[in-house]
């Protein structure tokens, strides 16, 4: 089953990527505004830096650190989700149907059926400044990184659960862009540590919306400054996001009504 | 042996609406009606192995609503399906991996791409083992005379040709049913004969049990043995189209070319007069009436040309629905 | 004139009927202000400052500029790309509607529609977030200001209108629009007010279009600008309207060319 599920992301990734290549253009400008917004924003945290030495506790260096961690899930999301965006393409044309009736999991198609290739540069891209500032900030132990690497598989997974919920919301309005570019920019809000912001949006951006956990958690793991309560208490809720919304996408399938009647 | 048995099926959907100007806009961004539309109501058939069946109605009368809930699109708001002994709205892979769905000027295939790379991942899809594709793969593009096109980016290809891919697509798999949604629609007429054929072709080398859902006669004459009527949501009539034209439509028609010139008064004795512009008259006449009438006219009247035929089955099907919607 | 009218009607209604497409849009709007606004009322905590900026002002100014922002950048003229690619200029070309002038009342229903829910909101979150507001109350500047954001709407407009029209020669419309919008996130001064860059930098930004999109009214209004360098702005501001013009008009009459040969 498995081996099945590969080989089918394996081609529909392949032609994804022929599908990119035809519009090499149009890809090529959107990587280089994706590059030109990411190093806006630290061009943007350098100005601030010449003038000020510290942002709500946070060294430049650490907020330069929280900003590559929010990139770099930012860009695995946007890298193995692509397909989410098309999809109202696919209710118009009427593609969906297509998709709903073959043995493969729509769901699975629906979110990863569009890899593009060309996101892989940003999350390289993310790595590299990550390791960067890493290296300026103080010591970076083994287990940090381990803790590290989990809670951001738990964000990736935080992310996925989101988009199943985006998906569920689609099917039954067929409103999407709206939906995914809302949770686009309040994930955005994690560019900085959210402990910046102030309560009850703190609170809110924690654990109703859990950007906080997403982005923000990560990096103060392996900082050190992450309680174990709260790192367990961020994978609990990356386990019962998912449960919830591959809930809600089951009842959102009983009551699509297709397009084209 | 029933492959596909549907009891009691209704499909209901719920509308808003919406009262024009300003004042409607903004009513409706706070208190919105909603309407119940009763798209499907209690619908009841069986369909037998091998048939090939046809939906015909007008617009918005139910047709591909129903389709879609037999292949699992749909989820029923009553009643019970069940095809190849599967329920469809379970969507398990056994019954996906057996049905094919077909929409008209809907297309599965990557526009941008050789019809070749959606073969492919269909093959996939369907875990179609490599000899097995192979050898139907190359039955349909010789059927269809497509065969050195699947490697051309469909965009390039001409509508007829992308409907055969679509249709090479949908059968890669070799599925025991097969619901068409108006698969003839949008095409020029060479085309679509081409397509009934290929279907026709289909159904008796395969033995597929294909239902067709379509608002051309075109389709139904040349396809459909047996043809269900939906109108509103209901059905109307279940049978074989003569049995329809005899049910609903039991006469035939006389068309005259008259020499000389006649009295129109004389003529409507006749028959029910449906167009008569000199020379030419047409007759509505009863089955058991036509030897009399016929035997009439050449009798009273100089003609040129007389001819007996069967009534439209479009004037069929037209009676069909004036007599349900005045009932 | 009367069409025009009803086009902005329609517009209107139309955003009404989508209304959870604008409801969301209102509501990323909101966050998109929370960000910044959050962000500058960490970095500067009360006694700070930064170049001239103390917490107060600087509050102020991300509010002034998200209300502007409103006004100068919502319009329909996104969809002009899509138009031209999908055929449906000949619509236009077909009757006598001057294309322009459409475009112009869809704008006007949009920023209608936009700027009364921007100050609904903005007064919600001034409420709750009580930042310093200054009123401006010298009639010059007010003047000045409101002719400041005309210049902000028409040049906004072409330029918009410009890469709408890109449209002619390629599908990839969303590709360039995406750029300029991540151009104006940094250079129109929306995330940060452009007088804390580097006095040379400064200088560039000045000739550029997009400095006068946001930062330049929002000054105006300040009444942090002297007038002659108003008037060195409403000049800098006059070639740009001029330049863009001309482009258009000279853009517009080649695309319909390469569009009418193609023969949609």
């Amino acid at each position: 089953m498995i081996k099945k599920y590969l080989r089918i992301w394996f081609y529909m990734s392949l032609i994804s990527f022929q599908i990119s290549l035809i519009s090499r253009f149009g890809a090529v400008v959107f990587t280089l505004g994706k590059l030109f917004r990411f190093l806006f924003f630290l061009l943007f945290l350098f100005l601030l830096s010449s003038k000020i030495k510290i942002v709500g506790g946070y060294s430049i260096w650490q907020m330069i650190f929280f900003f590559a961690t929010f990139n770099l899930i930012d860009s695995l999301t946007q890298f193995a989700l692509r397909e989410v965006y098309r999809f109202r393409s696919y209710v118009v044309s009427g593609r969906l149907d297509y998709i709903l009736v073959k043995p493969v999991s729509p769901l699975f198609r629906l979110l990863l059926g569009g890899s593009d290739i060309l996101d892989i540069p940003m999350i390289l891209l993310s790595i590299i400044l990550l390791v960067f500032a890493a290296g300026k900030i103080s010591a970076i132990s083994v287990f940090g990184v381990i803790l590290y690497t989990l809670l951001v598989a738990n964000s990736f997974m935080i992310a996925v659960a989101f988009h199943v919920f985006v998906l569920g919301v689609a099917v039954l309005t067929t409103e999407i862009d709206n939906t995914i570019m809302l949770y686009r920019d309040i994930v955005q809000m994690g560019r900085i540590p959210i402990d910046v912001y102030k309560e009850p949006l703190r609170g809110l951006l924690t654990f109703a919306v859990p950007v906080g956990i997403m982005v923000t958690f990560p990096a103060k793991a392996i900082m050190g400054i992450l309680s174990p309560l709260f790192i367990i208490l961020s994978l609990l809720i990356g386990i019962v996001l998912m449960f919830l919304s591959l809930k809600f996408w089951r009842f959102s399938l009983r009551h699509y009504s297709s397009v084209g009647n | 042996m029933s492959v596909i048995s549907v009891s009691n099926l209704s499909k209901h959907y719920e509308i808003h609406k919406k009262e024009p100007g300003i004042a409607g806009s903004l009513k409706s961004l706070f208190a919105r009606k909603y309407e119940t539309i009763k798209a499907v109501e209690n619908i009841s058939f069986e369909i037998n192995e091998g048939e090939l069946v046809g939906f015909i109605g007008p617009n918005g009368a139910g047709k591909t609503t129903t389709l879609k809930c037999l292949s699992g699109l749909l989820y029923p708001t009553k009643g019970r399906i069940s095809v190849l002994g599967l329920t469809p709205f379970d969507r398990k892979k056994e019954f996906l991996k057996q049905i094919s769905l077909i929409m008209g000027q809907k297309n599965q295939l990557w526009w941008d791409l050789p019809a070749i790379d959606t073969f492919l991942l269909n093959k996939e899809i369907y875990e179609i083992p490599n000899n097995q594709y192979k050898k139907i793969l190359d039955e349909l593009s010789i059927l269809l005379e497509v065969t050195d096109l699947i490697k051309v980016p469909v965009k390039k290809l001409s509508l007829g040709e992308r409907m055969k891919m679509e249709l090479i697509a949908a059968l890669l798999h070799s599925p025991k049913v097969l619901f068409l949604d108006e698969p003839t629609i949008g095409l020029d007429v060479v085309m679509q004969k081409k397509l009934r054929e290929f279907i026709r072709e289909y159904n008796k080398r395969y033995k597929a049990t294909i239902i067709l859902t379509s608002h051309y006669m075109g389709d139904v004459e040349e396809l459909c043995k047996r043809v269900i009527v939906i109108n509103s949501g209901k059905i109307i009539f279940d049978g074989t189209i003569s049995n329809l034209v005899k049910q609903y439509a039991p006469y035939k028609l006389i068309t005259v070319l008259f020499k000389e010139y006649v009295d129109p008064k004389k003529i409507s004795d006749l028959g029910i007069v449906k167009r008569f512009v000199y020379p030419q008259l047409v007759l509505h006449v009863k089955n058991d009436k036509v030897n009399d009438v016929a035997s009439d006219i050449l009798k009273n009247f100089s003609v040129d040309d007389l001819t007996i035929e069967d009534p439209q089955i479009e004037d069929v099907i037209r009676e069909v629905f004036h007599k349900s919607n005045s009932q | 004139m009367k069409k025009y009218m009803l086009v902005a009607k329609n517009t209107w209604s139309e955003m009404l009927t989508y209304r959870l497409n604008f409801v969301m849009w209102r509501v990323r709007t909101v966050f998109q202000f929370l960000t910044v606004y959050f962000l500058w009322l960490a970095v500067l905590p009360e006694k700070a400052r930064i170049g001239d900026y103390t917490q107060a002002l600087m509050l102020t100014y991300i509010l002034g500029t998200s209300l502007i922002s409103s006004i100068v950048f919502s319009t329909r003229t996104i969809d002009i790309g899509e138009e031209i690619n999908e055929g449906n200029l000949s619509n236009f070309l077909l009757r006598p509607v001057n294309f322009f002038l459409y475009f112009v009342a869809r704008d006007a229903g949009d920023k209608a529609m936009n700027i009364s829910f921007a100050i609904f909101e903005l007064t919600i979150l001034f409420l709750i977030l009580k930042p310093p507001f200054f009123l401006q109350t010298d009639l010059l500047f007010i003047l000045f200001f409101i002719i400041a954001i005309f210049f902000a709407f028409i040049m906004y407009f072409f330029v918009s209108v410009l890469l709408g029209f890109i449209g002619f020669w390629s599908p990839e419309v969303w590709g360039p629009r995406f750029i300029f919008f991540i151009l104006i996130s940094f250079f129109a001064g929306g995330l940060f007010p452009l007088d804390i860059l580097p006095k040379t930098v400064f200088k560039v930004f000045e000739l550029l279009p997009f400095f006068y999109f946001l930062y330049f009214p929002l000054k105006i209004y300040l009444g942090q600008v002297a007038t002659s360098q108003v008037l060195v702005g409403f000049l800098v501001s006059s070639f740009w309207v001029f330049i863009l013009y001309k482009t258009v008009q000279m853009v517009w009459i080649k695309g319909l060319r390469v569009y009418t040969a193609v023969g949609r």
